[in-house]
């Protein structure tokens, strides 16, 4: 019985095949080119990829002191990320770290364009002619491909757990 | 209950907790004399990311057991947050900032 391969498989030598159709490849690149400039400004919508570490006015301070400490870090990190993508957006065969990018990248997009649209949890796509369709649709598949990174990463972790990563 | 270590620098080892704060803490006695309490680390439900994402999250950076893993996601998203670590400030802002990077909302407080 043929079991249908999913679209990220683990090779023998360590690397991952890749099987998406160029359509799927050209939106993901395309996506990752647009938010690339939007990661430098302060948006609404790019908000959501620096989260407060301290709530609270009491906390005020400490927050500052944090957001100095990691936000060209995290800029940075985006930036590599979607640079990955957009490289490798045609490869067949993607190292560890590569898809690693294409998991942290793809993330990253998801929820920009999920905040733009107001995703809620258990909404319903929108209605055949609504302006967001195209968006929601890209979404969706942004989604679908990210699942199907997590399935195959996740599935090479012990399930009793490791001991902690040394920094 | 808390077990004291040397005085020399404690490597903090973040252990399994339950949303009610803390499990057990091992930190040096300079430290807990000079803070007092630790720092939770704290995950906030969101409605973007992937239920499967967050559990690989707190797998891969805290090398929690995927039964664990599971445990602490669903209490994220049913309770609208859980406790996933704890430690020293330096310690947890790193934990947050790990867990920035991968596109969850963290903060921290401390606790008591």
């Amino acid at each position: 019985m043929m079991v249908f391969a999913g679209p990220f498989k683990r090779r023998r030598d360590g690397r991952y095949a890749v099987r998406l159709d160029p359509k799927v490849r050209t939106v993901l690149a395309s996506v990752a080119e647009q938010l690339g400039p939007m990661i430098d400004t302060e948006d609404d919508a790019t908000a959501r990829l620096f989260p407060p570490a301290y709530l609270g006015e009491e906390r005020a301070v400490e927050e500052t002191g944090y957001r100095s400490l990691v936000d060209e870090a995290l800029r940075n990190h985006h930036h590599r990320s979607l640079g990955v993508l957009i490289d490798t957006a045609s490869a067949d065969v993607l190292t560890a770290e590569e898809l690693g990018a294409w998991l942290s990248s793809i993330g990253a997009m998801r929820l920009v364009l999920g905040t733009r649209l107001d995703v809620s949890e258990d909404m319903d796509p929108p209605a055949a002619g609504d302006p967001t369709e195209a968006e929601f649709a890209v979404y969706s598949l942004l989604s679908a491909v990210q699942a199907a990174i997590i399935d195959v990463l996740a599935s090479e972790l012990p399930d009793e757990g490791a001991p902690e990563r040394a920094l | 209950m808390t077990r004291l270590r040397s005085m020399r620098s404690a490597r903090l080892r973040t252990t399994e907790v339950e949303t009610a704060p803390v499990g057990d803490l091992d930190f040096d006695l300079e430290e807990s004399v000079a803070t007092d309490q630790p720092w939770l680390v704290i995950v906030w439900n969101d409605p973007i990311n992937l239920m499967s994402f967050v559990t690989f999250v707190f797998q891969k950076l805290f090398g929690y057991s995927k039964e664990k893993a599971t445990k602490l996601m669903m209490d994220v998203h049913l309770k609208g947050r859980a406790v996933v670590a704890s430690g020293t400030r330096e310690r947890a802002e790193l934990d947050v900032y790990r867990l920035h990077e991968h596109g969850l909302w963290a903060t921290m407080e401390q606790s008591g």
